[in-house]
Parts: C-alpha cells; sequence; structure tokens
C-alpha cells in the first residue's frame, strides 16, 4: 500500500534497567487524554458577573487541542526576531512547564525584576544570610529581557527571556560571568476567549521554558510565585501533541529537510522494550503527501491547506502498519516517547529542542496550547 | 550624676501610690475610711517598711553586716516567692537595684526576686533602661535584666514608651553578650516605623562578623515583613525555632504565684516562629503569608492611601480597625492558613484576588490529584486528607464553594475509584453550586452513575447523603436569592449564576429525577436494604417540602420504584417515614394551590403531579387501611389467578396495618395488651371499629407520628 519499503533502519533495544520505569505507564496519561474528549470549564467570565463571588458556574466553553492547524509557514521571524535572542532560543533544548497568569506583571519593570531575583537567588543561595536590598553585587547577576517580535496574536504578551550569570566559585576576579542558567515565558497564538476573559491585572505567558541547573529553576519558579502569585507545573508533551509534530515536521521536508523522522516508542514488556524507529525523510514525505492528496483538493492559496488532525493519525498508523507489516509488533501497546527530526525534538518527559527558527512559531503555538489546557481554571 | 538620677526615682516611683489615693479621695466617705485604714494598716505592715527602707536607702550604705537591709531584702523576698511583688513594689525594687546604691551584689539578688504579682510599671522598666545606659552596670546583671524584661514582658502594662525608646534600646545590639537577648526584645517592640535603613545596615554588618546567627535573622525577618524593600533573606528550615527561652530563672516562681493568685495574665513569651520540621508535600503546602514587593505604582500621589499588609494584623480588632484599608498578601493562598484571615477573604470583594486563590486552589487540586507529577497523592493521604479538611472547612465557613474545587471535581470524578478520600470527595461535592441543567448530565450525572452502580451499598448510601445535601443547598441558596429579589428592584440584577427561575427549576427536577432512576435501581440491585432506604428517603423529606419550606414553585413526586419498596418494607420506621413525607407533600401542594388560587397565577405545579399524588394516597389508603390490594389503575399490576395461587388466604389483607409485616409485631402486641386472656391471636378481631381505634391511638403511641399526620390529614 505505501511504497516506501526502502531504506527505513530500525533498532529494538532492551533497556537493561527500564524494568520498573518502564512498566509504568505514566499515570498522567489517561487523565490527559480523557481531558481532550471532555469540554473545559472557563470560568472566570462567569466571576465577573457573579455575585456569589467563590463559586461560579463555568461558562462552558469547550478549551481542547485544535483538531487542525495551519500547516506551518515558512516564517519570516528572522526578520522580527533578533538573531541573538533566536540563537538563545535555538541553541538548547528546553523543559518545559506551564503556568498560571501572573498577578501584577509588568513589561516596564523587568529591570527592578532582574535586581529582586538575583537577590533572592543570594539570599536563597546562602540561607540564613540576610542580603540587603540594593547592596553590594551578588554573585548572580540576573536579567530580564524582552524578546522583541516573539508574538502571533494581537493577545499575545511579549515573550520574556531571562539570564543568570554566574562566576565560578574559585574563578579568577577579572574572568567574567558566564551563563548558567535561561528560561523564557512566552505565549504564541494563544486562545483569544480565554486571554480576554482574563482580567487586566494579569498577563497570561503560559509556557515556561528552561535550561540550566533544576535548582534554579526551582528558584526561579519560587521567585515567580511569590512574587505574582502564579503556579508552576510540569507540562508533558502529550502523545497527540507528538504526533501532531511528526506530521508537521513531515511536511516541511520540501522547503527544509528534515533528514531523518525518528520515532522512540516504549513497550511496556519485561524487560522493557525500546523502539527506535527512523524512517527515511523521503519516504515519510512520500506517506505524507499521500495522505494529503486524498481528499483531491488543491492547495487553496499561498499558506497551504490546513492539516487536519484525521490526517496526522493516519499518518502515524501508517507508519505504525508498515512496522507491524515486517515485524509483527503493533506500536500502538506502548507510549510514544520522543520524535525528532533536524528541525527539533521532542520528548514526552516535556523536552523539547527547536532547531529550526522557521518553524518555531508553528511548535510553540502548538505547546501554548498544550500549556492552556494544563490551566486549573 | 547617680545622684540627681536617684532623686528624681524617687519622686516618680510614687505616682503609683499618689495616683491611688487621689483617685479614692475623690470617691465616697465610706471608701475614703476605708482607704485610710488601709494606709495605717500599711505602715504598721512590715513589708511595707521593707519597701520604703529600699526607697529610701542612701547610696553608698554598706552591705556587709547591715542587719536592717538583709532583714528587708529576706522580707521582701518572701513575699515575692510567696505573693509576688505589688506594681509599686517592682517600681521601688527594680529603682534599686539599677541604680546600684548598695552595689552589684543586691542589684542581682534583687534582680532574681522580681516576681510580679499582677502587672509591671512601664515607666519602672523605663527608667531602669536609663540606668543601662549610665553604663555602670555589670555586663552579667545587664544581661539579667534583659532576660527578667523578656519574661514579664506580657505582663508590662503599656509598651508605648518603651516603643519610644527602641533606638536606645537598639544601641546595646553591638554589645556582645546583650545582643542575643536585645535582639529578642527588639523583635516585641518592633513597629514598622521602627525599620529603618541605618538599623538594617546595622544589623547585616552584625551578621557579617558573627554569621548567621538565629537571633539576629529573626529580628532581620521582621523587619522584612514590615520592609520588604529593605532587605531579602531566607530562613533554612532547621532553623526555624525561635528565640530560646530566656526566661528559666524566674518561670517557675512566676507560674506558682500566677497560679496562687489566680491571675489571667499569663507570662507566654509569643514565640515568633512555629516549629514545623515534618516535610510537607509539595503541591499540598499552604503558601506562607508575606507582604508584596512589588507595590502598584501610585498614580497620583495625592491618593496615596496608607495601606496596611495583612501580615501585620495580629488580631481581629486589629483586622476591624484596619478593614478598608488591607494589602492583600503577596500569595492569595495563604488566606487559608489562618482563620482571621478567612473573616477577611469573606469581604474581600478584588475579583483578581479571589481569581488568584482559585487559580491557586485548582493547581494545588490538580497537580496533587489528577497530575499526580510528584508519585501519586497515595503515599501522603494524610497530607491529603488534611488539605481537603482545611478546604472543606474553609468552603463551610463562607458557605461557598470555590469554582476550582467545582472544575477540579467535574475532571476528578471521571476518575474516580470511589473510595479514596471518600467522605471529603463527597462533601465537596456537595458544596457545588447549582450546574445548569444542560450540563448537569454530562458533568455529574454520567460519572456518578458509573460510581454508583459500581461501588458498596455503603457508597451509594453516602452518594444520596451527599446529593441531598447538595439539593438543600441549592434550595437554601434559592431561598436567599429570592428574598433579595424581593427588597431589590431591578430583578435579576445579581442572580449568582445568571440563571433564571425555570432554569434554576429545570436544574433541581434533573437533579430529583436523577436520584429517583438511582435510587429505583439502587434498592433493586441491593435488595432492599434498609440503610440505603433510609437514605434515600430522608433525600424525599427535603423533596417534599421544596413549596413550604424553600418557596419554590415545583413540587417531584417519588418514582413507583421508591414508593413501593418503602410502602412495603419490614421495618415500621421506613412505612411511617413514607405516610411523613406523602403528608408534608399533601401540605405543600395544598398551599400551592391556595396560592395559585390568591394571587391569580397560571398554575406552576403540573396537573400530573397532583394527579400522581391522588393516585399514590390513593394505594396508601387502601393498602393500609381499606385492606384492598388490587386497584384498577395501580402502578403495579399482577393478575388474580397469580395472586390466588399463591395460597395466602385473603392476601388482599396483607398489607393492611394489621397484617403488614412491618406492623404484624405491633398487633400482636396489642392484641396480647387488648385481651390478656385470650389464648389464640385473632389480628381480625382488631379490625372492629373500637378496637381499630385503640389500636390507632396505640400505634401513634409507639412513636409512629408520621403515621398518625398521614391519618389525620387525609
Amino acid at each position: 500500500m505505501f511504497k516506501f519499503v526502502s531504506g527505513f533502519y530500525c533498532s529494538i533495544v532492551n533497556m537493561e534497567r527500564g524494568h520498573s520505569s518502564g512498566v509504568k505507564t505514566p499515570p498522567t496519561r489517561g487523565v490527559v487524554q480523557k481531558s481532550k474528549n471532555k469540554t473545559y470549564q472557563q470560568s472566570y467570565r462567569s466571576c465577573l458577573r457573579a455575585s456569589s463571588r467563590f463559586a461560579l458556574t463555568p461558562a462552558l466553553t469547550a478549551r481542547r487541542l485544535n483538531t487542525s492547524r495551519r500547516a506551518p509557514r515558512l516564517h519570516n521571524i528572522t526578520e522580527k526576531v533578533r538573531p541573538e535572542h533566536l540563537d538563545i532560543l535555538m541553541k538548547t533544548e528546553w523543559k518545559l512547564a506551564y503556568v498560571t497568569p501572573l498577578y501584577q506583571f509588568r513589561h516596564t519593570q523587568l529591570q527592578s525584576y532582574s535586581r529582586q531575583l538575583s537577590e533572592f537567588i543570594a539570599a536563597e543561595k546562602q540561607q540564613g544570610l540576610a542580603v540587603e536590598v540594593e547592596g553590594l553585587q551578588s554573585s548572580f547577576r540576573v536579567s530580564f529581557s524582552v524578546v522583541p517580535g516573539m508574538t502571533e496574536a494581537d493577545d499575545d504578551a511579549e515573550t520574556v527571556l531571562i539570564q543568570i550569570h554566574s562566576k565560578p566559585m574559585f574563578a579568577r576576579q577579572d574572568k567574567p560571568q558566564k551563563p548558567v542558567w535561561s528560561g523564557w515565558l512566552t505565549c504564541i497564538n494563544g486562545n483569544p476567549d480565554y486571554l480576554q476573559s482574563l482580567p487586566q491585572d494579569f498577563i497570561c505567558l503560559p509556557l515556561f521554558g528552561s535550561s540550566g541547573s533544576e535548582v534554579l529553576t526551582r528558584l526561579v519558579q519560587s521567585w515567580f510565585q511569590q512574587t505574582f502569585d502564579c503556579c508552576f507545573g510540569c507540562l508533558e508533551i502529550s502523545e497527540t501533541c507528538l504526533h501532531w509534530l511528526a506530521a508537521l515536521w513531515t511536511n516541511c521536508h520540501s522547503e527544509s529537510s528534515i533528514q531523518r523522522l525518528k520515532l522512540i516508542w516504549t513497550i511496556p514488556v519485561k524487560p522493557v522494550l525500546q523502539v527506535t524507529y527512523t524512517v527515511n525523510p523521503q519516504d515519510a514525505w512520500d506517506l505524507w503527501s499521500d495522505i494529503r492528496k486524498e481528499p483531491g483538493e488543491e492547495n487553496e492559496g499561498e499558506d497551504g491547506r490546513s492539516v487536519d488532525i484525521e490526517e496526522v493519525t493516519r499518518f502515524i498508523q501508517g507508519l505504525k502498519n508498515h512496522f507491524y507489516k515486517h515485524f509483527k509488533l503493533d506500536l500502538s501497546a506502548g507510549p510514544l516517547q520522543q520524535v525528532s527530526t533536524a528541525l527539533g525534538s521532542a520528548k514526552y518527559s516535556g523536552r523539547i529542542k527547536i532547531s529550526s527558527s522557521r518553524y518555531m512559531i508553528t511548535t510553540l503555538t502548538l505547546l501554548t496550547e498544550g500549556a492552556l489546557l494544563k490551566m486549573p481554571i | 550624676m547617680a545622684a540627681t538620677l536617684n532623686l528624681s526615682g524617687l519622686t516618680d516611683s510614687d505616682p503609683g501610690l499618689n495616683d491611688q489615693s487621689a483617685s479614692s479621695r475623690s470617691s465616697n466617705r465610706s471608701l475614703r475610711i476605708a482607704e485610710r485604714d488601709r494606709r495605717k494598716n500599711e505602715a504598721e505592715d512590715p513589708f511595707a517598711l521593707a519597701l520604703k527602707y529600699f526607697s529610701d536607702v542612701e547610696a553608698g550604705t554598706p552591705v556587709i553586716g547591715n542587719d536592717q537591709f538583709e532583714n528587708n531584702l529576706v522580707l521582701v523576698e518572701t513575699v515575692a516567692y510567696s505573693k509576688g511583688l505589688p506594681p509599686e513594689g517592682i517600681s521601688i525594687m527594680l529603682e534599686f537595684a539599677m541604680s546600684l546604691r548598695m552595689g552589684n551584689s543586691p542589684c542581682v539578688r534583687v534582680l532574681k526576686c522580681l516576681i510580679p504579682a499582677t502587672v509591671v510599671p512601664q515607666e519602672a522598666v523605663v527608667r531602669a533602661v536609663v540606668w543601662l545606659c549610665v553604663g555602670k552596670i555589670p555586663i552579667s546583671s545587664q544581661v539579667l535584666f534583659i532576660k527578667w524584661v523578656l519574661t514579664v514582658f506580657d505582663l508590662i502594662d503599656a509598651k508605648d514608651q518603651l516603643r519610644a525608646i527602641y533606638g536606645f534600646i537598639f544601641n546595646f545590639v553591638t554589645e556582645e553578650n546583650l545582643c542575643p537577648f536585645i535582639c529578642h526584645l527588639l523583635y516585641l517592640l518592633t513597629r514598622k516605623e521602627s525599620v529603618q535603613i541605618f538599623r538594617v545596615r546595622k544589623l547585616l554588618e552584625l551578621q557579617s562578623k558573627l554569621g548567621r546567627q538565629p537571633f539576629l535573622l529573626y529580628l532581620l525577618s521582621l523587619y522584612r515583613v514590615f520592609c520588604p524593600e529593605l532587605v531579602t533573606l531566607s530562613i533554612p528550615s532547621r532553623m526555624r525555632s525561635g528565640f530560646r527561652n530566656h526566661n528559666s530563672p524566674w518561670k517557675s516562681a512566676l507560674i506558682a504565684v500566677q497560679k496562687k493568685n489566680g491571675s489571667q495574665v499569663s507570662p507566654t513569651i509569643s514565640l515568633p516562629f512555629m516549629t514545623n520540621s515534618r516535610k510537607r508535600h509539595r503541591h499540598l503546602e499552604i503558601p506562607k503569608l508575606c507582604s508584596v514587593v512589588n507595590k502598584p505604582a501610585q498614580t497620583e500621589p495625592s491618593f496615596s492611601r496608607k495601606v496596611v499588609p495583612f501580615m501585620q494584623l495580629n488580631s481581629f480588632t486589629e483586622l476591624l480597625e484596619n478593614l478598608h484599608r488591607i494589602e492583600l498578601p503577596a500569595q492569595m493562598g495563604s488566606l487559608l492558613a489562618s482563620s482571621m484571615a478567612l473573616h477577611y477573604l469573606d469581604c474581600v470583594q478584588d475579583e483578581s484576588a479571589l481569581l488568584r486563590l482559585n487559580f491557586w486552589l485548582g493547581y494545588t487540586l490538580h497537580e496533587e490529584f489528577l497530575f499526580n507529577s510528584d508519585g501519586g497523592a497515595s503515599q501522603d493521604l494524610d497530607e491529603a486528607q488534611q488539605f481537603l479538611n482545611k478546604l472543606l472547612f474553609t468552603q463551610d465557613f463562607l458557605q461557598e464553594g470555590f469554582s476550582a474545587t467545582e472544575a477540579f471535581l467535574y475532571k476528578f470524578l471521571r476518575v474516580w475509584d470511589g473510595s479514596l478520600l471518600r467522605p471529603q470527595i463527597l462533601s465537596l461535592l456537595s458544596n457545588i453550586p447549582v450546574v445548569p441543567s444542560l450540563k448537569i448530565g454530562r458533568l455529574l450525572f454520567e460519572p456518578l452513575m458509573q460510581l454508583f452502580f459500581t461501588s458498596s451499598v455503603f457508597f451509594k448510601c453516602g452518594l444520596i447523603e451527599c446529593l441531598n445535601n447538595m439539593l438543600s443547598k441549592w434550595l437554601s441558596w434559592h431561598t436567599v436569592y429570592a428574598l433579595e429579589d424581593d427588597l431589590d428592584i431591578s430583578l435579576n440584577s445579581h442572580t449568582s449564576i445568571n440563571m433564571t427561575l425555570s432554569e434554576f427549576k429545570d436544574s433541581v427536577m434533573e437533579l430529583v429525577h436523577f436520584v429517583g432512576r438511582l435510587a429505583s435501581v439502587g434498592l433493586q440491585l441491593e435488595s432492599y436494604h434498609s440503610l440505603l432506604l433510609s437514605f434515600i428517603l430522608d433525600f424525599y423529606e427535603t423533596v417534599c417540602d421544596t413549596f413550604v419550606k424553600y418557596e419554590l414553585p415545583l413540587i417531584v413526586m417519588p418514582p413507583a420504584g421508591v414508593f413501593y419498596p418503602a410502602l412495603f418494607a419490614t421495618e415500621p420506621v421506613s412505612v411511617d417515614r413514607l405516610a411523613y413525607i406523602m403528608y408534608r407533600y399533601k401540605v405543600n401542594l395544598t398551599s400551592a394551590k391556595l396560592d395559585i388560587k390568591q394571587k391569580m397565577k397560571a398554575s406552576h405545579i403540573s396537573r400530573q403531579t397532583f394527579y400522581e399524588f391522588n393516585h399514590y394516597k390513593a394505594i396508601m389508603v387502601n393498602c393500609l387501611w381499606n385492606s384492598k390490594m388490587s386497584e384498577p389503575d395501580m402502578g403495579l399490576q399482577l393478575k388474580e389467578e397469580l395472586l390466588c395461587k399463591s395460597n395466602i388466604p385473603e392476601y388482599w389483607k396483607s398489607f393492611d396495618l394489621i397484617n403488614h409485616p412491618a406492623f404484624m409485631s405491633c398487633a400482636i402486641d396489642f392484641h396480647r395488651k387488648c385481651w390478656p386472656r385470650k389464648r389464640n391471636v385473632d389480628l381480625n378481631s382488631i379490625k372492629l371499629s373500637r378496637p381499630w381505634t385503640w389500636y390507632l391511638q396505640y400505634l401513634y403511641s409507639q412513636g409512629y407520628n408520621g403515621l398518625k399526620q398521614f391519618v389525620s390529614s387525609m
């Protein structure tokens, strides 16, 4: 049925030490999937009208992952965003988290936030020593900055970049401080209904990425929690999201080579079986364009036809079927753990690397949706 | 210099006495006489004489070999350890000790016996601090003095003058030996205005010399509370034990004296930090109260209203005084931690603040019970339970549920196993506000139905009870809201959820029908378990009174699946309660009818309801009273032949008040009492008109009031 038998390669690895970790299906999965079938409440709308102030019957608008999205366009992001910022965003793999809306966050006060956060870190690092505010230089220098241009819709708040520089303990005095941690808060194409329903005091930057030591991440998060009364929670990239990414990246192959499409599954058997499935880019593209062609419509306009969830499911199912034909192993038995191409890689555990600036916006849009899904209200 | 101070000290330490006599002079004559007697006695009282000795003694009087001094001091010590010293005694002795009139050794001895009987005059303490500034007192005595002040701090009658000399006291922090105690004293005295940048710098400088000392940290942390813009720090968890208690030399004596005097003032030194060494679940931790660091920029300087951070309020009175200018804490979740904060939360009008609270609460519940990102809730059930109990307490206190709880519950019900934290979850569920009838099925009924039919009978009882509570809360909400609307001219201006009356009625009806379905099938499944039936009848006791008790023009009858099992139940209590419910239905329907006639309104109650009621009533009367079983339109139809086949003689009588399985034992009892000589029991003899009336009286006397009301209303 599919003509891409040629040139795929596959490795099956027995994970020696993965006995316990692999068998255990992540406890969140059931819930996350469920949440997609179920509509969510979006309750603050009624909050504003309610005389009953704690209880508000939700407006009950559906909030779920979009079932169709525009195919990634060639974004002229390089014209909008400064190259040094893009460099920072693309250089590393980010650990994702979702953030509830920030109360009284002002993009105009980043200077003072930088100061406060560095003092906070200094105080926390040497617990039990008080630090004078506006005192001497601490060993950590924090800088908050806006990333101009990193927005899409009108309701999106500007992306904020946080960097922490420090000097190693025993470094010479004249050595410059080195960046030890970086992170960002962003909102790309956030659900306008959700964003507009928030009162003015709140800034919604639901997606948080960090790279650097866990300790610093926790410190930054707790400073945000105390300062803006928000909460941070882990953001996994759900299986559906991973499917989307696989399809969207493949969809770009004609414009920018994906080099390979690599998917990793873990199959819950004893010992845990890890399946790495690497597909030749041309084969993946052929399969994808077959699926795309089927409805018989030609591209509508410049932007290209929007991609539908059904196409994505069929694409992944096609790949699985092919695997089954050869190895008699149904990959649906286990969770998809990782997707990677030359354009980026994403892991279920919530780590993402975006290697190409051109598809950054598309990827972040998807992730913003995922983060908004996790919002408690 | 010492001499001049000494003189002024004498005149100063007296006003207590002068004041007393002055006030008594102005009062009536008899009091004056009593006062004179008292003063006469005092003059002869050796203790008063001893005090007089200490206030008058010349500086430089030798101690060694001075018998008069020795005798007087022993006397004072005896009084101090037995009854405690009166305020003026404290003043005189403290003045004597701190002035070092007779050197250091009596000073220490006197300080050790300064046990107050009631209160410590503030002036005495202030004067003693002045003596401290003179700088002649040896350091050990200085430490002893400060320790004494700390011990009796709560007994000092006022603190305003002490606060006024905050700067003087602060100066002593540089004394290495005094520093820990001075820090504690400062901690007790500090107010916002005492926090100054130069003091912060001084303390930080000390910290760099002395290292991370707890006493410096606690003082600094208090400074941070008042002025977060001046100082930043974090207290390590193992240091959170507060100041050490420095009251040992006086503690036991003071407690003994206080106990003897029956005094209400307890010398508790407020410890600044609660000891909480137990590791908490990360998500379930209620944030600490902290004041906001980034104050919203004041756009208009004229509008610089003075705000009071919530953290600085210590009592309910302070809360009331500052209610109009309280600054919310940095994290709204922290308000859940104290009951005083809940009082305040009840008056918070700021929508953003409530939204912040809801975000935090929703996040906490989701992470803990739905996302389980740190290994599952099962490990720390205790903490989860405590947290939910706290949440329940809060919601009960505020008499409202939080929307975050509601949203969480809708999701949680779909993954709940029905047993994890059941009491808490069911109580939370009963708190949810009215759900629109369009959504109620999908949000509530679907998951609940699944849980109901797959769980034990006890869960079924619990769920019915929960739904009963939910219904009564909805109905009470309706009564409150309906009353408010009567006062309010613009109708529907502040309905809680933008719901019209008919929408509300729809929701209530959906709920009642839902419980009816659950109850019918549940009773069958559990083979008419009497406990379950009892909970179901509880529910219908709420339902039958909707019109009279809650003024809701809606009456829903129970389904046949509930009515017949209750009517044919084997326990008399159930039948009695059914009778009571039917009686209440009658009262409600009658008043509804009357209401319609009076107000010339269209009927809100459908004719079907009246029909159903009459139908049920007829069946009940026929069964219990007329010994007739088969009525043409009775809900359940059994063929005559089938009943005959059962070989039960006179089967139609099986469910009258005599032969009903629930009342048979009553009938036999009655029979025995009525005809004690009759050996064979003939229940039919009760049917005769006279014994029948007696029998009914007998039943009522057994406490079956429902039956009584039912029968008398028919």
